[in-house]
């Protein structure tokens, strides 16, 4: 009872109602989209709102054990609940497949999938080694146990396969990243067998992860809008090849930059964000045009299999890809939407964008809500991924601190590529937006995962480790 | 090293990520139009509803053709998943080969195309198109099969409406509906497959006014082309406009009886009120059911036998059979005698059966007599003083000049051009110039006394039914006729254009007095040949025919008007193979027709009933 009090009192109260706020935005949007007139009742179970209103249930049930649960279990029982994750992505290779993949466990539509649970069990070991009193960030060693921890799941999960989690697992490098865990032992390891040569750290190796995002991200998003051409409204006539969008978009994303800095900066820390500033927009430029002459001077067999897979070409069987249908979902939403209950295209019932009310569930929201929807749900998102990060560095505790970044990049990259995929800035690979779409293995998975960071944090003040 | 700074990376990522997410998505939603239309493309169908067709009435209001409304079921290839052939064969109640047939039917049936860029062969068939799977189903089969199509995608019920033909009468009028081919598909963007288009007769003449203007109704669209709801309240749409009523000048009920009259027979009657060109009845016997070639299904198993039929049912010979007029021709000849000033009224000619072969009868002392009698000898006079003018010295040159003159007034009475009415399909006929003659003969190689046999209507000469009830209706107006139509009134809108002009013949309207007077001596004195087109009550004028039929027994002909003054019908009979004159046959055929459109009864009962008994449709 003296925990109960205290979590009330000591619970993160910002990032709970955000949580609340986005878990009732989702129920909504699915009650919309899976919307069955025989069954108007947002409790009918039959259905697949009543169904989420039952997982929310449980969902809540399970963070009430959380937070009933003392802290410090998590840390203790860290390794015991990986390898029970790992054992779960195990047998789940044994269950028949569902769609094409190996994903469930259990029967029918009650299973789960233990691939959702598994980044809980990865966090949580991750956060434990990194807490170790006597851990050398720059050794082999940890950088190889570290990346061991994250690759036993990635491995299970890609023999699914599930690429989407996979992909996820990766946000894990930036949780070591700002652990100071990088690949930097293997690059000095590299440089340092040249004779002569023997440096202490390298830039590369230290922000290895952070440059190699960036390349991806931009190469991707380049691939994507390189072959769109923009045109404007209030410029009419005016049409701008994808290309020189993005670096156009780079430009002014630099000046605006730029000009934030100036805010924040001295005068001579100004000039020298200039300089990197600018250095990184050239960069980024040549990145930009490498990969698109790249991918133009690949053969045209080459090209078109890159095509598929960012999904920018029909299927031959002539079926309209989901990017582009959700993209025309998405944009049609106008600046304030066509109502809810309105969505004509991502309607499950119309069915033009598929899974609409699972990993396209920003379609119908979109739609719905149009500009003045999104933004909210964006800036709802920024604010919980803002305020995780506040958490992980308000946290006495080292442990807590690792966890607390494993949650948020973790709902980071669900954010980034959800949406992505929603708006052609990523290629479609399945994954469910936190909180909002429908599905209990999501659902409960990342509940539980932001209930452990709110009682974690909430006994900040008893743990000192 | 300071790790503390890396969590402004981390931010940064954040940042970076929420500023251009945003950024594209206010690009998307708010500033790009593309894809609120590629949305609409998406989900908002554009689907076509084709409108009843316009009804037809006749003359007195009466509905004669009328429409009922079926259901096709629809297929979209491109839709179809999950395809259980079972499953569907059962549904139908087929078996799953006529399934599968039927596919390869749908796509045989589209044909193939010579592809230019691929240099192949390419089928029609699209599968993005909707093709009629099953056709004109009743509502209770329908009711069977549609709730059930859920289950099956890409397959729709579409509401589609047939024609009905109240009377069975008109056949020929009315002509017939059925599904257009490709290439008025891809000639005329108003068609689709499955749609019907006229294919003969009225429905085919009117086609564009009694299609009607296709409706367009924007639906959201699911993936599989089920209509969920229509777009934007329907504010989008614009309704399907069934084409105008035509009002007919037919008169359905004298139709029906001058189908009864010549059953048994081949032959026509065609009847015109002569102060306006409309068409009172058309008959063309033998005939068929109007009601035999409604939709796919009756018309596949119709139709081969009435192609084939020796009868041939579908002819429409009051246009398109083209006979010698006979004795009927004696009146134009009369009359261009009179206009040119070769003879008087008060002409008078021996019977000389030495030239021609004729009847007996005292000979005539003038022309209304004659043509009562209709003395061969004496038109036979009257046509060779119109050729032989003796213009010229050479008999030949003479017989040029006289020929021309001549067929310019026969062009004139709507002889020897197709008398374009609103019905398609119709000929020409034949009035001999000298140029054809000189084909035959050779330039200035003929004279009258060659081509004598003009002057009795046999020959070379060759008018179809309708023209000859045209000059009946010419006669009956003293010189004038609008061209014969069906239609008389395109919803309120009165007849088409081309039938509000009168054209004048080049014989003067005082020249018709005399012709009107032998017409009337004809039927109604003693020794007239058409004595039994005889009413009580009414003037009839007529003047019978019987021509000579070098392949079986003569035609038995009848042109009349009546009453004699203030006509109101004009009619022409044509009885192929009649044992016996025009006098016997077609004209108390005539009578008996002018008496049901004029007092609506018959009291000649004997007369009607010795004409239903004749048979000479058999030989």
């Amino acid at each position: 009872m003296r925990q109960q009090q205290s979590i009330i009192g000591h619970l993160d109260w910002p990032l709970f109602i955000a949580y609340l706020l986005l878990v009732g935005m989702g129920l909504m949007t699915v009650y919309s989209v899976a919307f069955n007139e025989d069954h108007p009742n947002i409790l009918d179970f039959s259905q697949k709102y009543g169904k989420q209103v039952v997982w929310i249930g449980v969902s809540f049930f399970l963070g009430l054990m959380v937070f009933l649960i003392d802290a410090d279990i998590y840390r203790k029982f860290a390794i015991p609940i990986y390898l029970f994750t790992l054992v779960l992505l195990v047998i789940v290779l044994f269950m028949p497949p569902v769609n094409g993949a190996r994903a469930w466990l259990g029967i029918g539509t009650m299973g789960i999938q233990p691939a959702e649970f598994s980044k809980i069990g990865t966090g949580l070991l991750l956060a434990r080694f990194i807490s170790e009193v006597n851990l050398k960030q720059q050794t082999l060693r940890t950088v190889f146990i570290a990346n061991t921890i994250i690759l036993v799941p990635m491995a299970l999960i890609l023999m699914q396969p599930d690429a989407g989690t996979f992909v996820v697992f990766t946000s894990f490098l930036f949780v070591m990243y700002r652990e100071g865990i990088t690949y930097d032992p293997l690059v000095l390891g590299m440089i340092n067998s040249i004779p002569g040569v023997k440096l202490k750290q390298t830039w590369v190796g230290s922000h290895f992860i952070p440059i190699l995002f960036v390349v991806v991200f931009l190469s991707l998003v380049t691939l994507l809008i390189s072959n769109e051409t923009l045109e404007y409204g209030f410029l009419p006539g005016v049409e701008i090849p994808g290309m020189y969008g993005v670096v156009m978009s780079l430009a002014i994303f630099c000046i605006v930059l730029l000009l934030l800095l100036r805010l924040v900066y001295s005068k001579r820390e100004r000039k020298r964000a200039l300089l990197v500033v600018a250095i990184g927009f050239i960069l980024s430029s040549g990145i930009a045009f490498g990969v698109n002459y790249g991918f133009q001077g690949l053969k045209s067999h080459q090209k078109e299999r890159i095509e598929l897979f960012l999904g920018l070409k029909e299927d031959p069987d002539g079926e309209d890809y989901n990017r582009n249908r959700a993209m025309a979902a998405v944009g049609s939403g106008g600046l304030v939407g066509k109502g809810y209950k309105n969505a004509s295209v991502s309607s499950v019932e119309s069915n033009h964008v598929p899974e609409s009310e699972t990993d396209f569930i920003f379609c119908p929201f979109a739609e719905e809500w149009g500009f003045v929807g999104t933004i909210v749900l964006i800036v709802l998102y920024m604010f919980v991924l803002f305020r995780i990060i506040v958490i992980a560095e308000r946290q006495r505790s080292k442990f807590n601190r690792v966890y607390a970044y494993a949650v948020g990049m973790i709902l980071f990259y669900h954010f980034a590529v959800n949406i992505g995929m929603n708006i052609g800035f990523a290629p479609v690979i399945g994954i469910p937006l936190p909180f909002f779409s429908y599905g209990g293995s999501s659902m409960m998975s990342f509940s539980v995962m932001m209930f452990i960071l709110l009682k974690l944090d909430s006994q900040r003040r008893d743990i000192l480790q | 090293m300071n790790l503390d700074t890396r969590k402004y990376v981390i931010i940064a990522f954040f940042l970076i990520v929420g500023v251009i997410y945003a950024t594209r998505l206010f690009y998307m939603q708010v500033i790009d139009d593309s894809w609120t239309l590629r949305a609409q493309q998406i989900a908002e169908k554009r689907r076509e509803i084709t409108p009843p067709r316009g009804v037809v009435f006749d003359r007195d209001g009466r509905k004669i053709v009328s429409n009922r409304t079926y259901y096709n079921l629809m297929m979209i290839e491109k839709n179809i998943k999950n395809f259980d052939t079972l499953k569907f064969a059962k549904l139908i109640g087929w078996t799953p080969e006529m399934v599968r047939e039927r596919f390869k039917e749908i796509v045989e049936g589209e044909g193939m195309y010579f592809n230019r860029h691929t240099g192949k062969k390419q089928s029609n068939y699209q599968k993005i198109r909707p093709y009629p799977f099953l056709k004109e189903l009743t509502l209770e089969e329908v009711a069977n099969i549609a709730p059930h199509l859920e289950n099956f995608p890409g397959f729709y019920e579409e509401v589609t409406s047939m024609r009905r033909y109240p009377y069975a009468n008109g056949a020929n009028i009315l002509g017939y509906l059925s599904e257009v081919n490709r290439e008025e598909v891809d000639k005329d963007a108003f068609y689709s497959p499955g749609n019907n288009i006229g294919r003969a007769g009225i429905e085919r003449f009117y086609e564009e006014q009694l299609r009607g203007q296709k409706g367009i109704k924007y639906i959201v669209t699911s993936a599989l082309n089920n209509a969920i709801e229509s777009y934007g309240d329907g504010k989008y749409d614009t309704l399907a406009v069934q084409g105008p009523a035509l009002k007919l000048g037919v008169d359905i009920i004298l139709q029906a009886y001058g189908e009864k009259l010549l059953q048994n027979k081949r032959g026509c009657i065609v009847a015109i009120e002569p102060s306006s060109g409309e068409i009172l009845a058309l008959v063309s016997a033998p005939t068929y059911d109007p009601n035999l070639l409604i939709g796919k299904r009756n018309i596949s198993e119709n139709y081969p036998a009435l192609v084939k039929d020796p009868s041939k049912p579908l002819y429409p010979r009051p246009l398109a059979a083209e006979y010698p007029p006979g004795s009927t021709f004696k009146l134009l000849n009369s009359l261009i005698g009179l206009q040119e000033g070769v003879i008087s009224p008060e002409f008078g000619a021996v019977c000389d059966k030495s030239v021609v072969g004729c009847h007996n009868h005292a000979s005539a002392t003038n022309l209304a007599d004659a043509i009562k009698h209709s003395c061969n000898p004496y038109f036979y006079a009257v046509t060779r003083r119109i050729i032989q003018q003796g213009k010229k010295r050479s008999n030949f040159e003479d017989a040029e000049i006289g020929l021309n003159i001549w067929a310019d007034y026969m062009h004139s009475f709507g002889l020897g051009k197709r008398l374009e009415t609103d019905i398609t399909g119709i000929r020409p006929g034949l009035i001999p110039d000298a140029k054809y003659y000189d084909k035959w003969y050779g330039h200035h190689r003929w004279a009258f006394s060659t081509i004598r046999s003009i002057s009795i209507g046999q020959g070379e000469v060759m008018l179809t039914p309708l023209q000859m009830a045209n000059i009946a209706a010419i006669i009956a107006n003293r010189g004038w006729h609008y061209t014969p139509h069906f239609v008389k009134s395109i919803g309120d809108k009165g007849p088409l254009e081309q039938f509000r002009t009168k054209h004048y013949s080049k014989v003067d309207g005082r020249h018709y007095e005399t012709i009107v007077e032998g017409m009337r001596r004809v039927v109604h004195e003693p020794g007239g040949t058409g004595k039994r087109a005889r009413l009580k009550d009414i003037v009839v004028c007529g003047k019978t025919g019987t021509v000579q039929n070098p392949h079986g027994e003569d035609h038995s002909v009848f042109v009349a008007f009546a009453p004699m003054n203030k006509p109101k019908i004009a009619i022409a009979v044509f009885i192929e193979n009649a044992k016996g004159g025009g006098g016997l046959w077609a004209a108390p055929t005539a009578g008996l027709m002018i008496e049901k459109y004029l007092t609506g009864k018959i009291t000649e009962i004997d007369r009607e009933k010795s004409i239903l008994e004749a048979n000479f449709a058999y030989k």
